[in-house]
């Protein structure tokens, strides 16, 4: 009976609020419903109001405009795939190389090191960069990939993450290991790597979205139209094609959507990686 | 295993930590020293004579208008942090409820904060257009007249750039919150409802209180991460109209590869250096008085 009340008179209000909170959230993505419908339109139904969401005469052209010509965002996509495929790669390997010293290997100054490691996050990179553009030139990698691969190696934020992991990892595992004449190159290689696959997808995913996104470090460091990343890219095209609202919005799908794509698979560790991160840190 | 073997063993921990602590001298230690030497020089790109000016730069950001703008628009800019955050705790706590679609929900919250960078800042700035755009034209068709003209004018820009921000940053503390949210224990929620305590009281006397080490850290984070962000004001006004976004990011940004007065351009970001100091000093002072464990 108890039971029967509290159920009837649970529904509909977890019904309501179910709906107030989708209505919200469609509002949170609406700005990528409206690049989408106004990609797919025609010049004269941009602004429109009211927004007709599904276009009444649908074209492609605009995509094809952003796909095909001397400009084609097929450079682009294959210089920012190059750039945040190697760097996620790079960045993973050696951030969880570092997380496994100092997490569990005990050598002298290592909690000093580390927290020198960590106080690096506080320099903002508005600080680096001058210097950084001065080196780069210097070494002769100035406006090349290696200005945005090299630096990408390297992420205070994946060591300190995976250090988190790592330490959660009982000792017991090490010590048998020890006891069998296994050394550290071994135990990290043949027994905590594999333990630790979620964690390394979940850096992988997040440090893979940060280096597709980033737009500061390319703007600084690249000057070659033939090197451009995506942001740049479409910045680009945006300085140039200043009234053709359709073709930049089909130009800004092609920077989102496969951002989007990259959350639905990894949304799950995205979410856990960030999460364990910030309450655990 | 003996002792020199272990010993041995302990020592590839420098091994371990040799390759990023080699990054962080490359990428950051050195540069971080070369750019605190040329605070005190006038160094200008392609200009071969460099001199020692001594604190001649500080001085000049002392006396310089548009610093003291940046500065107050980087505060202004910051606003969104808090906003961000307690938006975030609101729709967390609405989220941990029982509701249908708390998978779909969160994903949709959480959306913008993956899609970060310019792409999205091309978006809002179609959005916020004022004669035509679909923000403005859904505004008069609810009757207001002389709707904002948002990134276009001077006393509205920085708004605008606030709302894009706290879009952006939302579902991130959202996503905090809801992990947080699962620390606190039902046992204590359920107490305090058999004690009488109305779910206003619960929210503002049991749970915000549990959740303040949370709090503490997004804003922290949160403001340190706002500080250093420049890319979507460059790609929306590029610091404009007239200097109502430059923020203090992009006013390093633009001495620097604008100007290329790279000497100036140091200096002013190490003035950015100090203001994430502090908030990280008032973090460790702070953390211990107003935060609950």
């Amino acid at each position: 009976m108890e039971l029967q009340k509290r159920l009837l008179a649970g529904t509909p209000g977890r019904l309501l609020m179910t709906l107030i909170m989708l209505a919200l959230a469609i509002v949170m993505v609406m700005p990528f419903l409206w690049m989408i419908s106004t990609s797919l339109k025609t010049p004269t139904e941009v602004f429109k109001y009211p927004i007709e969401w599904i276009p009444a005469h649908p074209t492609w052209e605009h995509h094809l405009k952003v796909w095909t010509g001397p400009k084609s965002f097929g450079t682009y996509y294959l210089n920012s795939l190059k750039i945040a495929l190697i760097g996620m790669a790079g960045a993973t390997f050696l951030s969880a190389f570092a997380a496994y010293g100092f997490a569990r290997i005990e050598f002298k100054g290592r909690n000093a090191l580390f927290m020198l490691y960590l106080s690096m996050m506080m320099i903002p990179p508005q600080v680096l960069f001058v210097p950084k553009f001065i080196m780069f030139e210097w070494a002769g990698i100035y406006n090349t990939h290696l200005a945005l691969i090299l630096p990408g190696l390297f992420t205070i934020f994946g060591v300190f993450m995976l250090r988190q992991f790592f330490l959660s990892i009982p000792h017991e595992i090490s010590e048998s290991a020890f006891i069998d004449g296994a050394g550290h190159f071994r135990i990290f290689f043949r027994l905590i790597l594999p333990l630790a696959k979620p964690a390394l997808a979940t850096l992988a995913i997040i440090d893979f979205s940060w280096q597709w996104n980033d737009y500061e470090n390319a703007l600084v460091f690249l000057i070659d139209e033939r090197l451009y990343t995506i942001p740049l890219g479409l910045q680009n095209f945006i300085l140039e094609n200043t009234v053709d609202y359709n073709g930049m919005m089909a130009a800004a799908s092609a920077g989102i959507i496969p951002m989007i794509v990259v959350f639905a698979i990894g949304q799950r560790y995205i979410i856990q990686g960030l999460t364990n991160s910030a309450v655990k840190g | 295993m003996n002792n020199h073997w272990m010993r041995r063993q302990r020592r590839l921990g420098y091994v371990f930590i040799g390759p990023s602590m080699i990054g962080v001298l490359l990428f950051f230690l050195i540069p971080a020293a070369y750019s605190l030497g040329l605070v005190f020089t006038d160094y200008k790109f392609m200009n071969p004579k460099v001199g020692f000016v001594g604190l001649d730069n500080v001085t000049r950001m002392l006396h310089d208008k548009l610093f003291y703008l940046s500065l107050k628009n980087t505060v202004l800019f910051l606003v969104a942090v808090p906003v961000s955050i307690a938006l975030g705790f609101v729709v967390a706590v609405i989220l941990n409820q029982r509701i249908y679609l708390k998978k779909l929900l969160r994903a949709l919250y959480f959306m913008p904060y993956i899609t970060s960078g310019v792409a999205v800042a091309f978006v809002w700035m179609l959005l916020f257009q004022p004669k035509q755009g679909p923000i403005n034209g859904f505004l008069r068709g609810i009757g207001i007249d002389h709707p904002p003209g948002w990134l276009s004018t001077t006393t509205s820009s920085m708004f605008a750039i606030d709302l894009i921000w706290i879009w952006f940053l939302m579902g991130y503390n959202m996503i905090i919150y809801l992990a947080a949210l699962q620390e606190v224990s039902p046992e204590l929620l359920e107490a305090a409802k058999i004690d009488g305590a109305r779910p206003g009281q619960l929210l503002r006397k049991i749970i915000w209180p549990l959740v303040s080490p949370t709090t503490f850290l997004l804003l922290v984070t949160g403001m340190i991460m706002t500080i250093k962000t420049f890319g979507i004001i460059q790609a929306t006004t590029q610091g404009g109209p007239g200097n109502s976004t430059t923020i203090l990011s992009l006013y390093v940004y633009q001495n620097a590869f604008r100007y290329y007065d790279m000497g100036y351009a140091a200096t002013i970001s190490w003035a950015l250096f100090i203001i994430i100091l502090i908030i990280t000093v008032i973090q460790w002072i702070g953390q211990k008085r107003w935060v609950h464990y």
